[in-house]
């Protein structure tokens, strides 16, 4: 008789609150420090931030950025300055997601979205390349590539988290976290700790 | 240099607390250095003068008066001096300086070509003060202007150490970039319309201490920290400098200067420096090609194929003939290793003695071979005497050059010039002699105390010579071709008759293609086999090595084409040798090349003669194989191997050995390592110098001892000129059409062009004026062209650069001629 219990167990779940999601029909909202994919990002007046300087590619820890610089053209400009990023690669077979690149970033030029729902057939396609990691010039928001899933409302965050010490870090909130003034996600304060996902999800 | 150990002359100093010895006259800043502590600067640079302009090596001295603040650049040791590097007052003092200098200095590092090896940046990290009170707004200039084709200057970036301007100034002897402006404006300029044009414009650019000075080929193709460097030798010369190879992602990116005291002091010309663009130029040859055999009678034409297939046909076409009639010209870009290994096919194993490395642009080997070796640093001897002979270093040999001027203006080195036309060195020379075109064993007779043809002004010049020399016990001769359009034997005899007049002189061969004299120690040359021996004394040697060994003297480059245009040859192998373009009787090499059945290039361009080629196998560059090099010296130095060759070329040694298996089965040697033990076992020059070791060799590199054959000559007799005719003198300069400028985008446009110039006493009298056109004929072509008036230019000569744009001066140069006189004709 005992393995009655058992059912017992299964018959009482029934009438519980369901706890997973039948995803990807339906997705989770995610967390907003979580690490995507990276955005390359531009000025409100269209020109690219990256200029090229390959710090990024320097601190990355799993060496998959390559960059490289070339000379802006004097006429048409594509990044104010000298300087702009010409070739400018990620291999996501290789990235671990650390964010050091965006701490890195002497521009705030790369910052993560939070898409990690991309796939692939052929190694080469792992690689993004510039025209592809360039939000928008219009809307600022990421591209969204046909081998991503992307949901309503999902592009609006892009904004990467900084520390105090990093180049655009704020000296007065040492010990604090700020994000970095990027387009797609606007400004915000910095703050302490994370928000855990619960009551993210509960704002919603 | 002063021995440090003796007690007499040393000077006992207190750094830090610690009792150290330093040199008589050492600065303060190099004995600590040398002793383990470092004092930050940005203007000292141990090559050229103290000027403290910096103020960064602030440190507190104390000679007997108490401690004060005092540059350790200018300061020299001396004895019981006593030197705080720490104190308090000492990093206050850095602290400020590089307050100061950031002051102005923008902060723009992330896009600056010099970030990440920055003295400016390293040093704020280590000495500066650490946090930033500036927040006005700073200096700003219009961002780089070009100084010239290849360097750039940001102005804003400078920091005023003088170093590029004591550079130009000291060093090249191009002052023309100076300071201007004064106060807060002193800025770093060139004249007004007045380029920086200097041959060694990019030294600025390597010991500039910030990104203020950057080079063309280099900006913003990568940053520091994605370099990979190894050290390696600049084969594009003979003087071999020190170079250290910089690659990102199998591409070189920058070649830079490595400080050898005994070769190039850290120092490259722009042509040096920038020529590693050809190297990576997508036209270079990637895999062996062969003529299409379809096309009978028709145009030939080139087909990619196999290394296997092009293989095969070279040894058909060797089987088809006989070996007298094979000839091998070229060989001087190879490493010796791959020089050794030809040397071995075309001597050893074909049996063939037609065999030069050497374009009829140098000297006969055994002419040099019988001569007293010498080294730079013996020539440049503080008080020396140095007797030039021929060729200018300034436009041939550049590094070699900066060391002469040094040796001249700072140690007290007298220069004698015996040449037919003005030099890069004339001005400093003790005494500039222009010895008509000829004539140099004529000059050397008259030193010599011999009557001797020559007018009486010259000699007069020359009693004052021989005083000078008489005086001295060190004299070093620089042996170079006076003109390309007369026969090397003019300045050969002269240097021989200077041995015997001054039996301790020593001589330096100026022969200027990259390992050419590894070609002639290997044996690339008639009438020698590997190790400078004649063919008699070296065939028992290399008897157990070598299947077969030529008994006969055979042909020089000169008396193949000769001999080709006879029919007597039927295939010619071009070891990256380019003889339409550089052999200087441009007619001679066409009509032989239409005569040989089989031409064999192994190249890494398709140069005008690899495109008459009909089998092309496909060769790595200096920066693409490991190996050594020889320079002029008879220095051994490594060359490393940095990047992939393109497509399935491979290095010489390789083909090379590929060849010997293809022609004799199981013949060893068939590793690089048993290639490298052969050089040592047959090779009496090399029996102690371990070819698989080369790598380990320090940046001075080792000097063989070579010995020295016995004298042996044959005089030419030089006609006397006919009134009215002007003898023709070629000479090169540093930028010509040469195939690895043409594909360098840094050099391509820098060759001067062709000037061919007469003195204007002479054009007065044959009534002509700078805007008329004359024919010039020789005794094979004519050309049409304009002259230039130059006063320099000695009466009764015409003087042209070789290889440039414009007519082409090769047609009036008959190589069986000892001399080329030419008729000029108005039009
Ligand atoms: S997130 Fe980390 S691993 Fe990925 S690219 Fe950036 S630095 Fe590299
Ligand atoms: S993304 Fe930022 S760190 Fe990377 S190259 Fe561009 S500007 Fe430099
Ligand atoms: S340009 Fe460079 S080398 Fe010249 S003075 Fe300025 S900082 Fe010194
Ligand atoms: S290094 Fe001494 S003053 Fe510049």
């Amino acid at each position: 008789m005992s393995y009655l219990k058992g059912f017992l167990v299964t018959f009482r779940q029934i009438f519980q609150k369901r706890v997973t999601t039948p995803y990807p029909s339906q997705k989770r909202a995610k967390p907003e420090r979580l690490h995507g994919r990276h955005v390359l990002g531009r000025y409100e007046d269209g020109m690219e931030k990256c200029i090229g300087c390959e710090l990024c590619a320097g601190v990355c820890p799993a060496n998959c950025i390559y960059v490289r610089g070339a000379d802006n053209p004097i006429e048409n400009p594509v990044s104010p300055g000298e300087r702009y990023g010409f070739v400018y690669e990620i291999n996501y077979l290789r990235c671990i997601h650390c964010d050091l690149c965006v701490e890195a970033c002497p521009t705030g030029a790369i910052t993560e979205s939070k898409m990690f729902e991309f796939s692939f057939t052929n190694r080469n396609d792992a690689i993004y390349t510039r025209e592809e990691l360039l939000v928008d010039s219009e809307s600022g928001k990421p591209k969204q590539l046909p081998w991503e899933d992307w949901r309503e409302g999902e592009d609006l965050n892009t904004s990467g988290w900084l520390r105090a010490t990093s180049p655009n870090g704020d000296a007065s909130y040492e010990g604090q976290i700020a994000w970095s003034g990027d387009l797609g996600y606007g400004i915000r304060k910095a703050e302490i700790g994370q928000s855990d996902t619960e009551t993210l999800e509960e704002e919603q | 240099m002063t021995d440090i150990t003796s007690a007499e002359t040393a000077v006992s100093i207190t750094v830090d607390g610690k009792k150290v010895t330093a040199k008589p006259g050492e600065l303060l800043i190099d004995a600590c250095e040398r002793n383990g502590t470092y004092i930050p600067r940005f203007c000292h640079h141990s090559r050229m003068q103290p000027v403290g302009m910096c103020r960064m090596c602030l440190v507190e001295i104390d000679t007997g008066r108490g401690p004060a603040l005092q540059p350790s650049c200018m300061i020299e040791c001396s004895n019981e001096m006593v030197v705080d590097t720490q104190s308090k007052k000492t990093i206050k003092a850095q602290e400020g300086v590089l307050e100061f200098l950031l002051i102005n200095h923008p902060l723009d590092c992330p896009i600056c070509d010099k970030g990440g090896e920055c003295p400016l940046q390293d040093q704020t990290m280590a000495f500066g003060p650490g946090e930033s009170r500036f927040i006005e707004e700073k200096r700003t200039y219009r961002k780089p202007i070009p100084v010239n084709e290849n360097v750039f200057l940001d102005r804003e970036r400078c920091v005023l150490c003088d170093r590029c301007t004591r550079f130009a100034d000291q060093v090249a002897g191009d002052s023309l970039i100076h300071f201007i402006d004064r106060g807060n404006k002193t800025q770093v300029n060139t004249y007004p319309d007045q380029p920086f044009s200097s041959y060694f414009s990019g030294n600025t650019v390597q010991i500039c201490p910030v990104g203020a000075l950057t080079a063309a080929p280099f900006r913003f193709k990568a940053r520091p920290w994605d370099l990979t460097e190894v050290e390696s030798t600049s084969t594009f010369d003979s003087v071999g400098n020190r170079i250290s190879v910089q690659e990102s992602r199998d591409r070189v990116l920058r070649f830079t200067g490595v400080d050898s005291d005994s070769v190039n002091w850290g120092w490259l010309t722009d042509k040096e420096r920038f020529i590693f663009e050809a190297y990576s130029n997508e036209n270079r040859l990637s895999g062996p090609l062969t003529t299409n055999e379809v096309a009978e009678g028709s145009q030939k034409h080139a087909v990619a194929t196999s290394w296997s297939e092009a293989y095969e046909k070279f040894v058909k076409a060797i089987n088809e003939t006989t070996p007298e009639r094979i000839a091998v010209i070229g060989g001087s870009r190879l490493t010796n290793e791959a020089q050794y290994i030809w040397s071995k096919i075309a001597k050893g194993i074909i049996g063939t003695d037609n065999v030069d490395a050497q374009l009829d642009d140098g000297f006969s080997p055994e002419v040099l071979l019988s001569l007293n070796p010498s080294t730079i640093d013996k020539t440049c001897k503080p008080g020396g005497v140095i007797i030039l002979l021929g060729a200018d270093p300034k436009e041939e040999l550049g590094a070699l050059y900066l060391r002469l001027r040094h040796a001249i203006l700072q140690d007290q080195c007298k220069l004698i010039e015996l040449t037919p036309t003005k030099t890069g060195l004339s001005q400093l020379a003790t005494h500039s002699i222009r010895v008509p075109p000829g004539k140099t064993l004529e000059a050397v007779k008259a030193l010599s105390g011999e009557p001797s043809e020559l007018e009486d002004d010259i000699l007069k010049e020359l009693t004052k010579v021989q005083k000078i020399i008489k005086n001295n016990d060190s004299i070093s001769v620089l042996l170079g071709r006076t003109s390309l359009a007369e026969t090397s034997s003019i300045v050969e005899e002269g240097a021989i008759k200077l041995q015997e007049y001054l039996p301790k002189a020593s001589f330096l061969p100026l022969l200027r293609r990259g390992n050419i004299n590894g070609a002639i120690d290997m044996g690339l040359s008639p009438g020698l086999l590997p190790g400078r021996c004649d063919l008699e004394e070296g065939s028992d040697k290399l008897q157990n090595y070598w299947p077969t060994c030529p008994t006969h003297k055979g042909f020089k480059t000169k008396e193949m084409f000769e001999a080709a245009t006879d029919g007597q040859i039927d295939v010619l192998i071009l070891l990256a040798a380019d003889p339409i373009m550089d052999f200087p009787d441009s007619q001679l090499v066409q009509e032989a090349l239409d005569r040989i059945e089989t031409v064999i290039a192994v190249d890494i361009f398709a140069t005008d003669s690899v495109l008459q080629a009909d089998i092309v196998l496909a060769a790595a560059t200096a920066t693409e194989i490991e190996g050594s090099f020889t320079n002029l010296e008879g220095r051994i130095s490594p060359i490393r191997k940095s990047v992939t060759p393109p497509g399935t070329a491979r290095p010489d040694w390789m083909i090379a050995l590929d060849l010997v298996q293809y022609l004799v089965p199981n013949l060893g040697p068939s590793t690089f390592k048993e290639l490298c033990e052969e050089i040592s076992l047959v090779s009496g020059i090399h029996k102690d110098f371990d070819f698989s070791k080369v790598e380990q060799i320090d940046k001075e590199g080792v000097v063989l001892n070579r010995g020295k054959n016995k004298t042996q000559t044959s005089l030419i007799k030089i006609p006397k000129q006919k009134a009215n005719s002007f003898r023709l003198v070629v000479t090169r300069s540093m930028y010509d059409k040469g195939v690895l400028s043409a594909h360098s985008s840094a050099l391509k446009g820098l060759a001067p062009g062709s000037r061919i110039k007469a003195n204007p006493k002479d054009m007065e009298k044959l009534g002509i004026t700078s805007d008329s056109t004359v024919r010039l004929i020789g005794l094979k072509g004519e050309i049409q062209t304009r002259l230039t008036p130059d006063p320099e230019t000695t009466r009764g000569t015409i003087h042209a650069l070789w290889n440039q744009d414009g007519p082409d001066i090769r047609k009036l140069i008959d190589s069986s001629l000892p001399v080329n006189d030419l008729k000029i004709e108005k039009i």
